[in-house]
């Protein structure tokens, strides 16, 4: 039973939390809607209103002067795309890992989870070189193409994932597995058909996990691409709504704003699944 | 993978061969593996030959200076200062979140009204992409339009014509810095320590009832040790973003004010690619690996051991 | 801002557009998306008959004057294009981003033809190709380059252009005029001394100096040029660092006297817009930065751009010596598939550059004198009010405007230090009262000097 001093406490920690932790979405929400006069007048109250504010041009701005919504597409293609090639590569290693190597399983496992480490700071001049030279793509490589983001990206999706999955797939009673194959059903047709259908709270943090990666993103995307149809939303925002020492900050808020806001509900819609598949993968 | 169904007369060949377990695992490992060494393994070793080389602006190579580059870069202040501010953001914003992270997710446990929007609430830092959110923390904190000294100004806490700076105070530039990484990465705790919760088993939960155990007495002595491995998960991850991470930084600060906030990676960023010493820059983004290594090692064995007993 | 931009913008779009259908008449065929939701035009003119002779393309900031874009992406490259065959793409992003970019295309030896940057990059001069080329073409037209823009772009040790300047901005410092009469210095900033006796009356009316000590490039700029009127240079002529001196000495003082009786510790935290923003605000009264800030004022708020003056940098004990505000350097990559067109590209925009100091709002001056002809009529003819408030831009770019390094040359060692923010960074613990001066010129010289030896033994200065 939950009493309801118990409720309280719970409400006096959690709101003042969720005020402090949302606020910077309601200033951008506010900002978002003022005129160049109110935004820059010190001696306005920033709370309230004035000089033609509240409008709504910065919102059209974005929408119509800018490829805003070709950026936010980019940005789910190049999502999708990663999530799909780390599921590929992610899924066989760490079962393979956890169930059907040894020791050394454990070892490597540990091994691809260091190398996540690396700090990308630097990386990005070489593996430039590596996408400006793929064999496909155009005069350079996959230079300015999206397909340079969504092959660079799992570099440190599949990493984090199959340490993930690998703890995930050791929960997964052995017994399970090995009556299936008593059955007579193969080793694949048993992964296929018995360990993926337990496992897919596991697989869907690994989609949501790889898929805030991916967008959180800066460095790559920024040496990676310059044509702005190509660009995904941090860089494309992040490299035309700054000119030169003109921050088009109301702009800049309400492109902050808008994938926030849908992203937050998904991931909240998805929170009791993900919390399952967290809890059977990381400590395991 | 696909070519897992394979027909015909070679078949049965491959079915046997599918069902050696030491073929199969490599075959499921291998392209992983081939593709981490190929996209990190790769240029990792190319920034390491870097590092003992005098590369300039983006040429991939240069000459062979041994370790100068590594004794330079110890030798200049701001470098040392930027390694101390390193692990200085990673521990205190780490600190924090797990302080955090920890309450909210227990009172979250908790079924009650409006939990769903609370819960919105405390995520949306998570789904806001960091460079951006980041934009937003600048304005926030913007030397002249600051929402915040507005605030402080009406209540007369701070100087009308000379507030606080926020990112022109080293101090304060600091705090800035580890304000917003902990503000991204608290969501991300939370989700996990909710996912700790979650998987302590209901029986314990009512033996500690049965022996008495409620409020804090039962967050420390039941709550915490079940709590401890994935903590060390949700703190491993929580290092991980905040060491290795530029963007903060370098859209908040630049490193300012007078270089006082700069991590290694963004002073590795601004010597080695800004302003051309690329032999340089990567011997400073270095620095910090091996550290981040036996760390998480260090963590992942304590998490196993922890579990165990 | 944005607002009214776009008043104009789509008036030039509109031109543009007729221009180009009228040109689709004579037999060619336009790709073109409009400015709707394809945004800029990424098409490319498609001939018919002739093949083309081949692709340009083209990375540069995203100018601070959106219309100059547009004028630069869909009309001038447009025409171009036809009239030599070629396909012209521009892409553009954020100033201060270009540096990742241009260090990733130069790793991996593609990319685009040429790229241009807001400073000459000297550590890329083993990557790109001598430009001598196309200053000698531009030179047998137009005449001698401005001493600045040599100075930017010439390595004498390795007798390498190792870029082009198409242009500069010059430096003024901006000034409210209304604030400053307030206190009784009607005139303006005409010297630092006078700047230090109206900055304590000007503070108590909460209206202070701004000059910025952060790490950012307006910072950096505006420090530089201060210690140049005081007589204290990074470097000498023969490129060795000569920081630690009696007149650093005195500059770090002064700007630590200037800042605790005249500025707010605001100037430590600025971003490259805060300066701007200050003025927007009407707090600022003075501050150094290129024309951005009455440019921005006219747009958003006319009557703070008619009390907003521009006036050449304050004269100092050691006179008047100003700093360009931007060097707009393009460097052609020497790994550029289209080198050929991108050497002619460049000599025909230097060539005639009307266009571009017209649709720069006179941002863009030619690092070529004479590429516009009668460039004061033409600041003169400027609608905005006080009338012929630009005029002065012209005795400032003739007379004050100083490569950086100046009296050398612009060299890799500069750039590492302006890249690194040290020069701010040496201000701004001086004005703290972190270090004396006298201790920060000396721990500075030290500091710079490692930066010149590692560039020396490349064989670079």
């Amino acid at each position: 039973m939950i009493t309801s001093r118990e409720k309280l406490t719970s409400y006096l920690i959690l709101g003042p939390f969720a005020l402090v932790l949302a606020f910077p979405f309601y200033w951008m929400l506010w900002t978002s809607f003022k005129t160049e006069l109110d935004l820059y007048d010190i001696n306005n109250v920033p709370f309230f209103f004035g000089h033609g504010s509240p409008t709504t041009k910065n919102y059209s701005f974005l929408f119509n002067e800018t490829e805003y919504l070709t950026w936010v597409k980019n940005t789910a293609i190049v999502g999708v795309a990663v999530v799909a090639i780390t599921l590929v590569l992610a899924v066989p290693a760490a079962y393979a890992l956890a169930r059907l190597s040894g020791r050394w399983g454990q070892s490597m496992g540990v091994g691809i989870f260091l190398t996540y480490l690396v700090p990308p700071t630097l990386l990005f001049l070489p593996l430039s070189y590596v996408i400006s030279h793929f064999p496909v793509g155009g005069h350079a490589g996959l230079q300015d193409s999206l397909w340079s983001l969504v092959l660079v990206f799992p570099s440190f999706t599949v990493p984090f994932s199959t340490w993930l999955l690998m703890g995930f797939f050791k929960t997964i009673p052995r017994e399970l597995e090995e009556a299936a194959r008593v059955d007579g059903a193969s080793r694949l047709r048993t992964l296929f058909q018995i360990v993926f259908p337990i496992s897919l709270p596991g697989i869907l943090t690994v989609i949501i996990f790889s898929f805030s990666l991916v967008v959180n993103d800066f460095v790559y995307a920024l040496a990676f691409i310059t044509t702005s149809d190509s660009k995904t939303i941090s860089t494309g925002v992040f490299t035309e709504l700054i000119r030169g020492d003109i921050f088009f900050w109301q702009a800049l808020m309400a492109a902050t704003l808008l994938p926030s806001i849908p992203l937050a509900l998904l991931y909240n819609m998805f929170l009791d699944r993900f919390i399952a598949g967290f809890t059977g993968g990381a400590f395991r | 993978m696909a070519t897992v169904a394979a027909s015909g007369r070679t078949r049965r060949r491959r079915r046997n061969l599918l069902e050696s377990r030491r073929f199969l695992a490599t075959a499921l490992i291998a392209p992983a593996v081939l593709f981490i060494l190929v996209l990190v393994g790769g240029p990792l070793l190319l920034a390491m030959y870097l590092s003992l080389t005098d590369a300039v602006g983006g040429t991939l190579g240069g000459e062979w200076v041994g370790f100068d580059n590594f004794l330079n870069a110890w030798r200049d202040p701001n470098f040392r200062r930027a390694l101390r501010n390193t692990l200085l953001f990673t521990i205190v914003s780490q600190a924090i979140v797990l302080l955090c992270a920890g309450l909210i997710a227990h009172a979250l446990t908790r079924p009650i009204r409006g939990k769903w929007l609370l819960r919105f609430l405390i995520i949306l830092p998570w789904a806001a992409p960091v460079p951006l959110s980041t934009i937003g923390w600048l304005w926030i904190y913007d030397s002249l339009f600051s929402v915040v000294n507005w605030v402080a100004k009406q209540l007369h806490l701070v100087d009308q014509f000379n507030p606080p700076q926020w990112l022109g105070d080293p101090t304060l530039a600091l705090g800035a810095v580890i304000s917003v990484h902990a503000w991204r990465i608290i969501p991300f705790a939370v989700v996990i320590f909710l996912a700790g919760l979650a998987s302590i088993p209901s029986e314990v939960e009512d033996a500690a009832k049965v022996d008495g155990a409620v409020g804090l007495k039962k967050f420390w002595y039941v709550t915490l040790p079940l709590q401890l491995p994935i903590a060390t998960v949700a703190l491993l991850f929580g290092i991980v973003f905040t060491a290795t991470d530029m963007t903060v930084v370098y859209i908040l600060t630049q490193g300012g004010p007078f270089n006082s906030t700069q991590m290694l990676t963004s002073w590795a960023f601004f010597t080695g690619i800004r302003g051309g010493s690329l032999g340089e820059g990567a011997a400073v983004s270095l620095y910090l690996l091996p550290l981040l290594v036996v760390v998480a090692v260090l963590m992942l064995r304590f998490a196993r051991k922890v579990e165990v007993t | 801002m944005a607002d009214k931009e776009r008043v104009d913008v789509s008036k030039l779009d509109e031109l543009s557009r007729r221009d180009l259908i009228k040109r689709a008449g004579a037999g060619v065929i336009l790709v073109y998306g409009g400015l709707g939701a394809h945004g800029v035009a990424y098409g490319a003119p498609k001939y018919r008959q002739k093949e083309l002779a081949g692709t340009l393309r083209i990375l540069q900031w995203s100018h601070f004057v959106p219309a100059y874009d547009k004028w630069f992406d869909n009309v001038y490259t447009k025409a171009w294009g036809r009239a030599n065959d070629t396909e012209v793409i521009v892409d553009h992003i954020n100033q201060a981003d270009l540096p990742a970019r241009v260090a990733a295309e130069a790793a991996a030896g593609r990319g685009h033809d040429m790229v241009a940057t807001l400073a000459p990059l000297p550590q890329y001069e083993d990557r790109v190709i001598n430009h001598k080329e196309i200053v000698q073409a531009v030179t047998r037209k137009r005449g001698k380059m401005k001493d600045v823009a040599y100075r930017s772009c010439y390595n004498p040790k390795t007798k390498k252009y190792f870029g082009f300047p198409d242009s500069y901005a010059p430096d003024p410092v901006n000034w409210r005029r209304d604030y400053w009469q307030e206190v009784g210095f009607g005139g303006g900033p005409t010297s630092w001394d006078v700047v230090k006796r109206a900055a304590p009356k000007l503070r108590e009316n909460n209206r202070p100096i701004g000059i910025g000590m952060s790490n950012e490039i307006d910072s950096n700029m505006a420090l530089m040029a201060l210690m140049m009127c005081f007589g204290s240079f990074i470097q000498s002529r023969g490129h060795r660092v000569t920081l630690n001196t009696k007149k650093t000495v005195e500059v770090l003082k002064f700007a630590r006297d200037l800042f605790r009786s005249g500025m707010s510790n605001e100037i430590f935290a600025w971003t490259a817009a805060s300066n701007n923003q200050g003025f927007l605000a009407g707090r600022l009264s003075l501050a150094l930065n290129a024309i951005s800030i009455p440019r921005s004022a006219e747009l958003s708020n006319r009557d703070l751009a008619d009390k907003t003056m521009i006036a050449p940098i304050p004269k100092g004990p050691n006179g008047r010596l100003g700093l360009e505000h931007v060097m707009h350097t393009y460097m052609v990559w020497n790994f550029a598939e289209n080198k050929r067109m991108a050497v002619k590209f460049l000599a025909d925009l230097e060539t005639k550059y009307v266009g571009a100091f017209e649709n720069s709002k006179f941002y863009n001056f030619p690092a070529f004198p004479k590429s516009v002809p009668n460039i004061p009529v033409r600041l003169a003819r400027d609608s905005n009010t006080p009338k012929g408030k630009y005029k002065v831009l012209g005795t400032i770019s003739e007379k004050y405007t100083k490569n950086v390094g100046y009296p050398g040359f612009t060299n890799a060692a500069i750039g590492e230090i302006f890249d690194t923010y040290l020069i701010p960074q040496m201000f701004a613990e001086v004005a703290q009262g972190r270090r004396t001066p006298e201790e920060a010129a000396r721990d500075y010289h030290a500091r710079l000097g490692t930066i010149y030896a590692k560039w020396r033994r490349r064989g670079k200065i």
